[in-house]
């Protein structure tokens, strides 16, 4: 059952990393993007619609990022060049991405995606336990794992990376260095953006096969929810999208296995898990917020 | 919970000119002597406006619709004839309370986006208040203590994130988003186990309200008093940040945190205060809901209305009586929708477009930028 | 109208009048070219008579409004489908659409609009849309509503509930899923624990357990009707937990088939055909067809013989009474001629009076639901509140 559990939080949590990862990088340059819902459901669309059309997923996936990322570049204006509200100009880019996707994947619904097939890395698949657990997944899940060491990497160890982590804790650094905070803030918000996009691009073409209306339900909002939780590190990010995954995971198997639990208090399962957690762990958590981010709250 | 202002200041000290200002909190200062500023603050809300509805129209073509009939359309179901404004108005009842539950929080540089969760529960509030009284009062003293009850069932949910805050240091924002995912799963919960309404043919919802449980109705079949109700929060919530020392602390903490701790306020009092004062007006939105439109509580009641709230609040930049017109204009967009679906045989969600578009256009360009 | 003439003059004179007049032009007008055309091919003919005068003015307008996108490849998109069918037949007749209309008070502000803009007829299409029908019904004694799956409380003129025994190909898809499995336990995703939904659900194990005694039904619940990302992770822990047939109450219907094809196990399909996504693992399902059901409703009302039609109640249509609306899709190639043969054996006893819920049936409890002999009636069907034996799952 924990093998299980445990492969069900990796095959459903991958849609969550990749924003997660995301909208780390956003966060960390003192940008917060609740639009990242709506950048999931542009991925998630134009990744079915560009898989379609050319019959490649893979040009999907690419495509899917490049819409996420379109939006979150509409957050970054609206934010960083315009001066709107962050909380209320990110719920507004969820709405346009809602009105936007709904309005033009009306012909979609119901078509067969060639989607990403699951690629079991060899050797590694036939491991036991955690064979199943992270090596039998499609192609954007092995990239979705990698992309938080990847992140981290560059987050820590680039001179980028710096450049983020300064623009969301001393602006007045990079004065020094001749940048602009706001430069590195646009970029990161798109890098978040994209994210966004290609976990949206999971969703519909690797993890569902499937796109209806607002099929991502709140995932977007969820993940920006997990940054915090994960404390703007993108190590636990993955901790943090695949607790969430294991969560829904484990309250899907109790149920199939019949147990006498409440149906509803299993389905709010997952969002008190994080919370309690979040409770539990923010105490330590303070000092770790990067320091504009903290005042945007 | 830390103030917005700070905000302003770390990430507007970038070395680029055009350095953002994030937060928009304080409302604008009024210009009323420079005809010329009116006529450029007016002109500048034209041309976003205009904009939003060209862009919008842009995508109707895409779609092969004709924007003028969606456009009509739209007024048609808003303001076109008396049921139409009458709707309108009945949607902007929950959204200006919900929207209220915004400004006062914002006055102490908090957010409060778990308005959804708190609406919610004030609904639940109400209908358990009714449920307990069964009739025994008076109309007015029932109704009287609903609002009572969904204004404590909204604060007794805001609560959870606030305590959350003090006890452990979790970020409140977070959790109450969190929060309003479980308040939805309650509400189910509520109507298809143990308030269910056995006598529903297997309908999920709760059993009805009693007459005397029942907002009076003002005009028409449907226009109910909960909207004087929203416009006496309103003037209440003016003059209660306006004229009493606690909204003068709350001012303070908003803009300057530092100076509140120096003057000796009891900041996190102050804080939780505000919050849950918050909480208490986002249950009332959901007992008007429940008293004065739905009758019942229901699983999809007031659903999304949370967060167009939050969003009326900050097109009227926290300001208690513009968030009035915001209200209505956001109200009038949604109710828009029923034409647009109707008449022009767009997709529910056309309607969501322009309202991001509306928001994108007043949000970005047409209200001032930060006047320090 | 009346009414609303009246509210009309009490709001100031600000709204333009034009406005008011586009709004209710629509029904005022035109009232002699709206003869229908002929009555459609295939429809049952309940009230179809030639109607001379039409007693209650004329019908042109038709409203119909679902809870979902009209596009979701199940449940609503059939209903949209069978307002287009259905328009065919009456080609002078404009036809009102609303989809997502959710089940609250906003449903009956949209049928008012509707109301407004002159329609004659609501299909509320959606299981909680009834209350609001119901409540504008007695409002607006010259317009009918009818309902798609409810049972009508108020006895009023102007309403009545329609729906297809939507059980009926269930039990009989759950005779081929029945016969197909070889784990012997079946995996059910359903949205939420309403009647209709847990009457599916038993009637698919009871029809597994008529050929396969021992057979077992695990249900698992998503919340919502449309999440694939949930479907998909549901899917998943019912094969982990041994169920080599999947099927579904869900508005969405796409991701558990395609999850089902994929992980090679077989599919029993819900709302929509989609045999195509699992070529191998597609056994059968069911589906709907409101064409002919839609034509005939409007046909009545069209005659202005709706009150005294079978419609003003709650009209069921089955086997028995010929033409359900929900019917059996095709059958994938694993379906062995066994399990055809019983197929249409059930079904000839369903012709003759029978019942998928015919005693004795046990509930989960071990209780008796009804005993031998026994059968339910519709409405008993369609407040059904528990599972059957041989199905893990709760219903709380």
């Amino acid at each position: 059952m924990i093998e299980q559990v445990l492969t069900g939080a990796v095959a459903g949590g991958t849609s969550i990393l990749f924003p997660v990862v995301g909208e780390t990088f956003t966060q960390r340059s003192g940008v917060i993007n609740l639009g990242t819902e709506g950048s999931m459901l542009a991925g998630a669309l134009t990744a079915y619609v560009v898989g379609i059309e050319t019959g490649s997923v893979w040009l999907g996936a690419l495509a899917g990022a490049g819409a996420g990322a379109l939006l979150a570049l509409v957050h970054a204006f609206m934010v960083l060049t315009r001066g709107a509200n962050q909380i209320a100009s990110g719920l507004v880019i969820t709405f346009l991405g809602i009105g936007l996707t709904a309005l033009f994947g009306q012909n979609y619904v119901g078509q067969g995606v060639n989607a990403f097939a699951s690629v079991p890395i060899p050797g590694l698949s036939d491991l036991p336990f955690f064979g199943p657990i992270l090596f039998d997944h499609d192609p954007l899940t092995y990239l979705a794992i990698l992309s938080g060491p990847i992140a981290w990497w560059v987050l820590y160890r680039t001179r980028f990376g710096l450049m983020v982590r300064a623009a969301g804790e001393r602006p007045e650094v990079l004065v020094a260095y001749g940048m602009s905070a706001t430069t590195i803030r646009y970029i990161a918000t798109v890098i978040g953006g994209a994210m966004a996009g290609l976990g949206g691009a999971q969703l519909s073409t690797a993890f569902t096969r499937n796109w209806s209306e607002e099929m991502t339900v709140g995932r977007g909002f969820v993940a920006v929810s997990l940054v915090i939780f994960a404390a703007w590190n993108p190590m636990k990010a993955i901790i943090g999208a695949y607790l969430f995954s294991g969560a829904i995971a484990l309250q899907l198997q109790l149920q199939a296995r019949g147990t006498d639990i409440s149906q509803y208090l299993l389905q709010a399962a997952p969002y008190l898990v994080v919370v309690v957690i979040l409770a539990a762990l923010s105490r330590r958590r303070a000092h770790e917020s990067p320091e504009s981010l903290s005042k945007v709250f | 919970m830390s103030a917005v202002t700070d905000a302003d200041e770390a990430l507007g000290t970038g070395p680029d000119p055009d350095a953002p200002t994030p937060m928009a909190q304080q409302p604008a200062g009024d210009g009323g002597r420079d005809v010329g500023r009116w006529m450029r603050g007016i002109g500048r809300w034209v041309v976003a406006l205009g904009g939003a509805l060209l862009i919008y129209s842009a995508f109707l073509l895409v779609r092969g619709a004709d924007p003028i009939d969606a456009l009509t359309a739209m007024w048609d179901s808003s303001f076109g004839d008396a049921t139409g404004l009458g709707e309108t108005l009945i949607r902007a009842a929950p959204l200006l309370l919900g929207a209220l539950a915004v400004v006062v929080p914002a006055r102490a540089g908090l957010f409060n986006i778990g308005g959804q969760g708190q609406m919610v529960f004030g609904a639940i509030g109400a209908f358990a208040t009714s449920a307990f009284l069964d009739g025994a009062l008076p109309q007015p003293i029932t109704l009287v203590l609903m609002a009572l009850g969904g204004a404590l069932g909204g604060a007794a949910w805001a609560a959870i994130p606030a305590f959350l805050r003090l006890a452990t240091g979790a970020n409140e924002a977070i959790t109450s988003l969190l929060l309003n995912y479980v308040a939805g799963l309650v509400l189910t919960w509520l109507v298809f186990e143990p308030w269910k309404d056995p006598a529903s043919l297997g309908q999920a919802y709760s059993e009805e309200l009693d007459a005397r449980s029942r907002l009076p109705i003002m005009w028409g079949e449907r226009v109910h008093a909960g909207i004087l109700l929203a416009v006496v929060a309103a003037f209440a919530v003016w003059w209660l940040l306006r004229s009493t020392r606690w909204g003068f602390r709350l001012r303070v903490l908003g803009g300057n945190p530092e100076a509140a701790h120096r003057a000796g306020f009891r900041v996190s009092d102050l804080a939780v205060g505000a919050m849950l004062v918050g909480g208490a007006l986002a249950g009332l939105a959901g007992m008007i809901e429940i008293s004065g439109v739905e009758a019942r509580l229901r699983p999809e009641m007031l659903a999304g209305y949370g967060y167009i709230a939050f969003l009326a609040s900050c097109l009227a930049r926290h300001d208690p009586l513009k968030v009035i017109g915001s209200s209505v204009a956001l109200a009038a967009i949604l109710v828009g929708g029923f034409g647009l679906k109707i008449s022009a045989g767009l997709s529910g969600a056309a309607v969501n477009v322009l309202m991001a578009l509306v928001l994108l256009a007043v949000l970005g360009f047409a209200q001032k930028k930060e006047v320090r | 109208m009346t009414t609303r003439r009246t509210r009309a003059v009490v709001i100031p004179g600000i709204l333009a009048l034009a406005m008011v007049a586009a709004a209710c032009g629509s029904d005022e007008g035109s009232s002699s070219d709206s003869s229908p055309a002929e009555a459609a091919e295939g429809s049952t003919p309940t009230g179809t008579e030639a109607a001379g005068e039409a007693t209650a003015g004329a019908v042109d307008t038709v409203g119909f409004i679902y809870v979902g996108p009209k596009d979701d490849f199940g449940y609503n998109q059939a209903a949209y489908e069978g307002s287009v069918a259905m328009q065919e037949s009456f080609p002078d007749l404009e036809v009102l659409q609303a989809e997502n209309v959710p089940e609250t008070a906003e449903s009956e502000a949209v049928m008012q609009d509707m109301i407004d803009n002159g329609a004659d007829l609501i299909f509320a299409t959606s299981y909680g849309h009834l209350e609001f029908a119901e409540n504008l019904a007695a409002e607006n004694p010259d317009v009918v509503f009818v309902h798609q799956g409810g049972l009508e409380q108020g006895g009023l003129d102007n309403v009545g509930t329609y729906f297809g025994t939507v059980y009926e190909p269930v039990y009989t898809a759950g005779i081929a899923a029945g016969e197909a499995s070889e784990t012997g336990t079946l995996g059910y995703i359903y949205a939420f624990p309403i009647p209709q939904t847990l009457a599916n659900i038993n009637a698919f194990t009871l029809g597994a357990q008529s050929v396969n005694p021992d057979i077992e039904t695990i249900a698992v619940s998503t919340g919502s009707w449309c999440d694939p990302a949930l479907q998909a992770q549901a899917a998943q822990s019912l094969i982990d937990e041994g169920a080599d047939v999947l099927t579904q109450h869900q508005d969405c219907t796409k991701t558990i088939v395609e999850a089902a094809e994929a992980a090679g196990v077989y599919s029993v399909g819900y709302h929509a055909d989609a045999s195509e996504l699992a070529p191998n693992g597609w056994i059968t399902g069911s589906e709907w067809d409101w064409a002919a059901l839609y034509t005939d409703i409007v046909q009545t009302v069209v005659d202005g013989k709706f009150a005294e039609s079978d419609y003003n109640g709650d009209f069921r249509v089955g086997l028995q009474t010929g033409d359900n609306p929900f019917i059996q899709s095709a059958f994938g190639s694993m379906v062995s001629d066994d399990a055809i043969a019983l197929i249409e054996a059930a079904k000839e006893s369903f012709i003759a009076g029978g019942s998928p819920f015919a005693g004795p049936v046990m509930k989960q409890d071990g209780s008796v639901a009804w005993a031998d002999g026994e059968q339910p009636t519709y409405a008993e069907v369609e407040t059904m509140d528990f599972f059957v034996k041989g199905v893990i799952g709760s219903t709380d």
